[in-house]
């Protein structure tokens, strides 16, 4: 019998970007049905945008109206619990979230098997509940809320403001840009040694169609055990 | 047996897109699937970008060199011959589209009937074969292998610079923008609540969602993949 290959799928994200929730939620839910080895890749958004002279969609008025809609229809269709932020230039550009993907990268780095959790929970507060991700006792509460003890939150807190994490979450923009990302979300297949970029959360079937695998929509269920 | 009266759904296209292509070809598979009315509204994308402040995706480099692959990967997906314009600058801004798209409006007034099949000629030459649609040649042979009887061509071909054609042009243009428009293509379905505006060829699943009709991928008729 052929050992079984999984193939490497990088999902880049940052928690600001909306798309990126459901691209996220997609993948982890898939992780049982496609032969795929997820890594999840914390990058910063605004670094993207800044290095390729791409603006968000909401600088177009129409597109920003569209975005509503757009997004509420997505979220009952991808079945996540998304409400629309009430003053979105204060939170996605005043406050934006550096922090928060600093404060993921350290737990990438020091307590990986809590980054899935913890970044579902930063999407919660920020794109579910309205609530603040840019205070420390707010990291705080995300963390614990994806059951991370406090000992290693606090060990997070204090290593995100390291210039080591710094680094890191610039490396990891950086590699997104080199994939030739300008957005959130960025997928990266690594399919026959060569790497295929994919942009959003509405390519899932033309990304099954490359990994040979079938999309059977964004609520697969669990996989049946024969 | 009472039957429920067919949803209305206006698909605003320019040829000069091939992501309308693709939504194009999807919307008359489905014409025998979804409870629908298609009306096929030729309309300006270059008006609709100049009304909205948006820009064309190819003026970031990285989405540009993105597109390149998204439209081949879509391509194949929606099983739509697809070749890359070799100086799309030229062809798509310079050269464009406004006088295909009359054409096609003043066959939309005048011989309704040779509608679909001369926007599907016109697509083909210029996204299939690389072949002009300024020139009345090359819209006088559109017509043709849509079978559109000579004189029918020759009246369209006429009336197509005619102050009404114009203004048909105008105004269609317009309602999509009244609709929310910022690009192509544009689908509006009608639904009891009123209008719902989607914009691109990858919002299907969701348009099937809001009509309560079932998505089977991009080949309705054929027992495969979404």
């Amino acid at each position: 019998m052929a050992a079984l290959v999984r193939t490497k799928v990088e999902l880049f994200y940052d928690v600001v970007s909306p798309y990126s929730w459901f691209g996220f939620e997609a993948l982890c839910r898939y992780r049982p049905h496609w032969k795929m080895d997820l890594v999840l890749r914390p990058f910063f958004l605004g670094g993207v945008m800044k290095e390729t002279g791409n603006r968000p969609p909401m600088m177009v008025p129409s597109k920003g109206l569209y975005m509503q809609k757009d997004l509420l229809r997505n979220a009952a269709y991808f079945g996540v619990p998304l409400k629309l932020i009430e003053d979105p230039f204060h939170v996605m550009i005043e406050k934006g979230t550096i922090k928060a993907q600093r404060f993921l990268t350290a737990i990438g780095e020091k307590h990986p098997e809590h980054l899935e959790g913890v970044s579902r929970e930063l999407w919660k507060r920020i794109w579910s509940r309205g609530e603040d991700i840019v205070e420390d006792k707010n990291l705080h509460l995300a963390a614990k809320a994806a059951n991370m003890e406090d000992v290693h939150i606090q060990e997070c807190l204090k290593l995100m403001n390291d210039s080591s994490v710094k680094l890191a979450l610039k490396k990891s923009t950086e590699d997104a840009i080199e994939y030739g990302a300008f957005g959130a979300p960025t997928i990266i297949v690594h399919s026959k040694g060569h790497q295929e970029m994919f942009f959003g959360s509405d390519r899932f079937p033309i990304i099954a169609q490359l990994m040979n695998e079938e999309w059977k929509g964004p609520s697969p269920g669990p996989k049946n055990s024969l | 047996m009472t039957s429920s009266p067919r949803i209305k759904v206006e698909l605003y296209y320019d040829v000069v897109s091939p992501y309308t292509w693709f939504s194009f070809e999807v919307l008359c598979r489905y014409r025998s699937h979804w409870n629908m009315d298609l009306v096929l509204i030729p309309f300006f994308l270059g008006g609709v970008m100049k009304a909205s402040g948006n820009k064309p995706p190819m003026t970031v480099a990285s989405k540009g060199m993105y597109m390149q692959k998204d439209l081949q990967r879509n391509a194949e997906y929606f099983k739509t011959d697809i070749k890359l314009i070799e100086d799309p600058y030229n062809v798509l801004v310079q050269k464009g589209s406004l006088r295909a798209m009359r054409f096609l409006t003043a066959i939309n007034l005048h011989c309704p009937k040779h509608l679909e099949g001369v926007s599907r000629e016109l697509w083909r030459r210029i996204w299939s074969k690389g072949e002009d649609i300024v020139a009345d040649d090359s819209l006088i042979m559109a017509a043709k292998e849509a079978k559109m009887e000579e004189n029918d061509i020759e009246k369209c071909l006429s009336k197509m610079d005619d102050s009404e054609t114009k203004n048909a042009l105008k105004m269609a243009t317009e309602q999509a923008v009244d609709y929310g428009a910022f690009g192509a293509p544009t689908i509006v379905v009608h639904t009891k609540e009123g209008p719902e505006m989607f914009f691109g060829s990858d919002r299907f699943p969701l348009v099937a969602q809001m009509m309560n009709e079932i998505w089977k991928g991009p080949i309705p008729d054929q027992k495969s993949k979404l």
